[in-house]
């Protein structure tokens, strides 16, 4: 079983080759799409990559889950998740750390959730590692 | 030699315009895979005459509109020459008639070869040319896609589809460094435009500007500059080769 940290730097590692950045650019906060330039098809290659790196299924949408909401009005309010949106989100994403999304729900800063130790946090969770 | 120790993948190529860009890739210095269906006789000698002038050019049997048979043949040539840098989506099959009068399965042979085919090819190769952050793929669309012609509707309908997935999938591969774009030849001397050609003899010529049919190395030799490094700035557009053919000139 691998450690925690053996787990981010391998993830580091997969990043770096997926989205042809420099070691020094990867850290825990950094997001994929803001930060690290991630488009959509890199988000489908971390995917692969992850998988045969850590020799895991990873089910489309459960790292990633591009549409959780599909315009749901249950769930989005004039650009903002709500309530139940954000309950769908920690339900959905138990991996990703929303405290600072949850101040200022908005939308558009759904992708700022897609961080390096989300990912790690993630893998951990798929292989049982403890915190 | 432009495109020296490339490996390129060429659809429909034992015939043709397919023939012509397999010749054309292979003097530029690529290891060309072409693809053929059934001829066998057509694809050995083209084999031949690639190998007679120093070329690399081997022939792959598969039938395009089968997606399994495009995934193993893509795994069998990176098999042979390694990772792949260029696709021509070229096989494409006629089956002209007026629409009234058109046949299902006429209508499905030539959007499953024609698109289908393009389709199974990019899908079997795009996920590999974003990984390595390189790639080209060039589509042979055709004027029939925005020139109307009795008796096409379904080889019009599968070259206008060819165009919108030609940009449409450049968008999708523009930032992992991929380029795709699409030729439309006008009237070329090959075996498929032969009907056409006997049907309206001279006045073909009397349409196209430029005076005289295409031949399928006016084809090729674009093909070989879409794949070269002078076109790396160039995704997502369709390049009309005609002649002239498509300004709708009267002759005078």
């Amino acid at each position: 079983m691998p450690s925690q940290e053996e787990i981010y730097q391998k993830v580091s590692a997969t990043l770096v080759e997926a989205l042809n950045v420099e070691v020094d650019e990867i850290n825990p906060a950094a997001t994929l799409q803001g930060d690290l330039g991630a488009e959509s098809i890199d988000f489908l290659d971390i995917v692969f990559r992850l998988e045969r790196e850590f020799g895991i299924k990873i089910p489309r949408n459960e790292l990633f889950p591009e549409s959780i909401f599909q315009g749901d009005p249950d769930f989005v309010m004039n650009g903002k998740v709500t309530e139940k949106g954000l309950d769908e989100l920690r339900q959905k994403m138990p991996f990703a750390d929303l405290s600072k999304f949850e101040k200022n729900p908005e939308l558009t800063a759904i992708s700022d959730l897609f961080t390096v130790d989300m990912i790690a946090k993630y893998i951990q969770g798929k292989l049982n590692v403890k915190n | 030699m432009r495109l020296k120790d490339q490996v390129a993948i060429v659809t429909g190529g034992s015939r043709g315009i397919g023939r012509g860009v397999v010749k054309a890739f292979a003097a530029e210095g690529a290891k060309v895979a072409f693809i053929y269906k059934g001829n066998q006789p057509a694809a050995d000698s083209l084999a031949a005459e690639v190998a007679q002038t120093g070329g690399v050019a081997k022939a792959f049997q598969c039938d395009v509109a089968n997606h399994d048979e495009a995934f193993k043949v893509v795994e069998a040539i990176e098999a042979e020459w390694g990772s792949i840098q260029i696709l021509v989506n070229n096989a494409g099959v006629i089956r002209d008639g007026l629409f009234v009068a058109m046949k299902p399965e006429e209508w499905d042979v030539v959007v499953q070869t024609n698109l289908g085919g393009t389709f199974n090819f990019c899908h079997a190769l795009a996920m590999k040319l974003a990984r390595q952050r390189k790639g080209r793929i060039i589509n042979i669309s055709s004027v029939a896609a925005t020139n109307s012609n009795p008796g096409q509707t379904n080889y019009a309908a599968s070259k206008g589809a060819i165009n919108s997935f030609t940009r449409a999938l450049a968008v999708e591969l523009a930032g992992r460094g991929v380029t795709v774009n699409a030729i439309a030849p006008g009237f070329i001397e090959t075996d498929m435009s032969e009907n056409v050609r006997n049907k309206a003899g001279d006045l073909i010529k009397k349409m196209i500007p430029l005076k005289r049919l295409g031949q399928p190395e006016d084809i090729a030799k674009v093909a070989v500059f879409l794949a070269s490094p002078d076109a790396g700035y160039i995704t997502g557009q369709i390049l009309t080769v005609d002649g002239g053919l498509s300004l709708g000139a009267v002759a005078m």
